[in-house]
């Protein structure tokens, strides 16, 4: 277990070097100087201004001593200066991250109790209307974008009720509801596909027939039996889902104004503030390689057959 | 390329949506006319005043530059002078400002005993300070340029000076400015923010405390820090200098750039903004909806869209190519199929915004679509059908419709082979300015001060163009390298004239040289405004000059 962890974290490092290294190279192969004209102005820089800003962000050297650079001072927590406000990436992309974070949470545990709840109450009494009214809605629901449901949403809640602000502030707690919904409410969808799938499949499993002949009671099979099996492959949709979530929902974000890193990195590829399109995208990539060994961890936990080496 | 795909359809959503909510709204027709900008109720003090932007680059005046910095920076500090919605200057901290004969010295009286926020003095040591910070080479600054004629300016940019050599303050209320080039209108550059006086406790440009919250000598302070991507507040300062402003507090939401002007519109049908912008789709219903109510602006604003033509090389190299172009083009079509109304065909550089120096109709080419005409220029010039006309614009700024339209009327009329490119904005900017940029590139400009000169001068002027050396790239913004001895003539010889109107003249007459005879630039658009504005609730409520609400004057009804 202890190597395996190792191992994996080691992979993790090889992986992040490797993104950052693409990324870079990618960033400065894109045509246009990035600090050659005032930010999203048609305006020259005066060339005195030009030249200091190159040298300041280290513009003019080598790309791979650039990256160099970039490495070495990641390594010592300095994520660098951003190109139009000039200030540390870390410094802007911290709030804004724990924005996100609020999000994604709020989002995957609404995804998590009710996309699995409904799945489940479904799967036991198949065939029901309950279950006929979840197929259908999950079905609409599935085939829905994000945006629509946020507007829709923004619009009735916020523009015509006014139950909430249109501009809302991320520090209070009541209004993560909307952007949370909105962006778990398809994936809640998903699960609840998924966990009716998979729970049916379980309950006509062999070992769930024995149980239900040896007289186990009722409840005991469901949750030792049913349940626990049938959450592995709704473990790993959340995890994987949880990761994209974490780096960033630009849809969401834009539409609610919710201050977070999908929203930065659209604002910044828009400018080119390379620090922080490198920040966001290298942030994004480690929190996926972390979660994703989470997952592995929790299949373990799950189901005793699957061995960690 | 994904996010971009994921941003339009967002716009697309966005519109559907809302055209859908707002038609239950139950649109009235009927036209919306500007409310009467100023009613000279009693003013009464209180209230708080709610409005939205996008992030500013800064509002520490040295480094201010956009429309959304300059609102809070202008708020923030009084300068020497100020300007109105009409381009006209008046003083504002200046008692006098006085040029010497030949316009190399300048002498500004400044009234005595007003103070920053913090009680410190702003005296002429105040504006000293202010511009050598800006000047300084760490402060990198973006609009430090404004200073460049002010002697001593090199020296500070390179690193070589600490102090500002043509400045000095011989009392406390006498500033005196020694032009390195001479220059008849230097107070009109005064005011813009990075002019502005600092306290000492400003510290240089790259103290960030400050930059965060400027203490500064305007009608308004800031309520704490600037809290990034979220909200500034301001206050009214009580020990204001000149006339006080009315209202407590100005709250400033920060928004999301990629969708700002549909939360701001949002906003202020949710009855959280007090001001507020619109999406393009919007304006016909918004106009029917608040028009009536005469809460409804529209105006013709500080800008001008247009296109560049690369002078030096390739197919629009001659004036008469260059005619052809402007004359075929069906701007009314374009207005009212594309823009709605809600632009208005250009015939000049200058715009209306500038009311003494505009000039209706000096661009003949630009007033009325004209095939044969075109046809005819053309044939003279060589642009004979099938010629291939590139026709580089950005993407993401929502040109695509009536770049479409030009590249389709062009092709109809001339039988022109025109390339359309749209690439990224910082792309485009960098490739319009290489030695061997050819055929138009779609552009537009805002002046920072109310001279006609800010037009003409950046971007038609010989010394604009400011060529690379090595690379023989254009690092001004005369990327077209339009060069022509009469017409950089003209304009020194408007910014040596004192008197206001003969340089007008003069500077008219430099247009209609560029533009009406050398068409170095093809008008197109003007620059056209539309907000919506809560004059239910405050009166004195319009806009200014930089098209942002007129904060200190507004008072509650």
């Amino acid at each position: 277990m202890g190597r395996y962890l190792l191992r994996r974290l080691g992979q993790m490092i090889v992986v992040l070097l490797g993104a950052t290294l693409i990324l870079f190279a990618c960033l400065f192969v894109i045509p246009g100087d990035p600090v050659g004209s005032l930010a999203g102005s048609e305006r020259s820089r005066d060339p005195a201004v030009v030249e200091q800003l190159h040298k300041r962000y280290g513009l003019d050297k080598p790309l791979i001593v650039q990256y160099g650079t970039y490495v070495n001072k990641l390594v010592h927590g300095d994520m660098g200066e951003d190109y139009t406000q000039r200030r540390p990436v870390a410094e802007i992309l911290g709030p804004k991250l724990v924005n996100t974070s609020k999000l994604a949470i709020a989002a995957i545990v609404f995804d998590a109790v009710i996309g699995a709840g409904v799945g489940a109450l479904a799967a036991l009494k198949r065939y029901s209307l309950w279950d006929t009214v979840v197929t259908l809605i999950t079905t609409i629901l599935v085939g829905f974008p994000t945006f629509v449901i946020g507007m829709l949403m923004l619009n009735l809640f916020a523009v015509q009720l006014k139950w909430v602000p249109v501009i809302g502030d991320p520090s209070d707690p009541v209004q993560v509801v909307l952007p949370a919904i909105t962006l778990a409410i398809i994936d809640a969808a998903l699960v609840a596909r998924l966990m009716r799938g998979t729970m049916l499949e379980v309950l006509r499993a062999d070992y769930v027939k024995t149980a239900i002949a040896k007289g186990v009671p009722r409840r005991q099979v469901l949750l030792k039996h049913v349940m626990r099996n049938s959450v592995i492959p709704v473990v790993t949709y959340i995890g994987i889902s949880f990761g994209s979530l974490l780096g960033g929902a630009i849809i969401t974000e834009t539409i609610f104004n919710w201050d977070g890193i999908g929203m930065a990195m659209s604002t910044a590829i828009q400018q080119q503030n390379n620090p922080i399109v490198v920040g966001v995208a290298t942030w994004g990539v480690a929190i996926f390689v972390l979660l994703n060994l989470v997952v592995d961890l929790l299949y373990a936990m799950l189901d005793p057959r699957i061995r960690l080496s | 390329m994904r996010l971009t795909k994921a941003m339009r359809w967002t716009a697309v959503a966005a519109t559907t949506v809302l055209a859908v909510a707002a038609c239950s709204n139950g649109g009235s027709s009927g036209g919306g006319g500007k409310p009467a900008a100023s009613n000279n109720a009693p003013a009464k003090d209180g209230g708080t005043f709610r409005l939205g932007i996008v992030e500013p680059t800064a509002i520490d005046p040295y480094n201010v530059q956009e429309s959304e910095g300059t609102l809070v920076a202008q708020n923030l500090f009084t300068g020497l002078t100020s300007v109105d919605v009409n381009g006209k200057i008046s003083n504002a901290l200046a008692e006098s400002r006085t040029p010497n004969d030949d316009c190399s010295q300048w002498t500004f009286k400044i009234k005595g005993g007003t103070t920053f926020s913090n009680g410190e003095a702003v005296d002429a040591a105040a504006f000293i300070r202010g511009w050598t910070r800006a000047a300084a080479k760490d402060a990198a600054s973006d609009v430090a340029y404004h200073l460049n004629e002010i002697d001593g300016f090199k020296a500070l940019q390179d690193g070589t000076a600490t102090t500002f050599k043509g400045l000095a303050a011989p009392d406390a209320t006498t500033l005196v400015v020694n032009l390195a080039i001479k220059d008849c209108e230097f107070d009109l550059r005064t005011f813009h923010t990075v002019f502005s006086p600092v306290p000492p406790e400003a510290g240089a440009a790259t103290n960030k405390a400050y930059n965060d919250q400027p203490i500064g000598n305007g009608p308004f302070k800031m309520e704490g820090p600037w809290q990034h991507n979220s909200k500034i507040t301001l206050v009214r300062n009580d020990s204001y200098g000149l006339t006080k402003a009315h209202l407590d507090r100005v709250e400033i939401s920060i928004l999301n750039s990629a969708n700002a002007d549909q939360l701001e519109y949002q906003g202020f049908q949710a009855g959280q903004f007090d001001w507020a912008r619109m999406p393009t789709e919007q304006l016909p219903v918004a106009k029917a909806t608040y028009g009536p109510k005469n809460e409804w602006y529209d105006w013709d604003a500080n800008g001008m869209n247009y296109l560049m033509p690369v002078t030096f090389n390739g197919p629009l190299k001659s004036k008469e190519a260059r005619q052809a172009i402007s004359y075929a083009i069906d701007r009314d079509a374009i207005v009212s199929g594309v823009f709605k109304g809600f632009r208005h065909k250009a015939t000049t550089l200058v715009p209306s915004a500038f009311k003494d120096a505009f000039q209706d109709g000096v661009c003949a080419s630009c007033v009325k679509q004209d095939k044969d005409k075109a046809k005819q220029l053309a044939a003279q010039a060589g642009l004979t059908p099938g010629t291939k006309l590139y026709f580089g614009y950005n993407t993401g700024g929502g040109h695509d419709a009536w770049v479409q339209a030009v590249a389709q009327q062009l092709k109809d009329v001339l039988g022109l082979d025109v390339q359309i490119d749209g690439i990224p904005f910082k792309e485009l900017l960098k490739k319009e300015k290489t030695p061997t940029s050819t055929g138009m590139y779609r552009a537009a400009w805002g002046a920072d001060y109310p001279t006609p000169g800010n037009f003409l001068s950046p971007l038609l002027a010989t010394a604009s163009i400011n060529e690379d050396p090595a690379t023989h790239t254009v690092q001004g913004d005369n990327a077209g390298r339009y060069s022509n001895p009469a017409f950089d003539a003209l304009l020194q010889k408007a910014t040596a004239t004192k008197d206001l109107a003969e340089r007008t003249r003069i500077y008219q007459q430099a247009e209609k040289m560029a533009i009406g005879d050398d068409q170095a630039l093809i008008p197109l658009f003007t620059r056209s405004q539309q907000r919506v504005a809560n004059t239910e609730k405050w009166a004195n409520l319009t806009y200014d000059f930089n098209e942002n609400p007129t904060l200190a004057n507004v008072s509650q009804k």
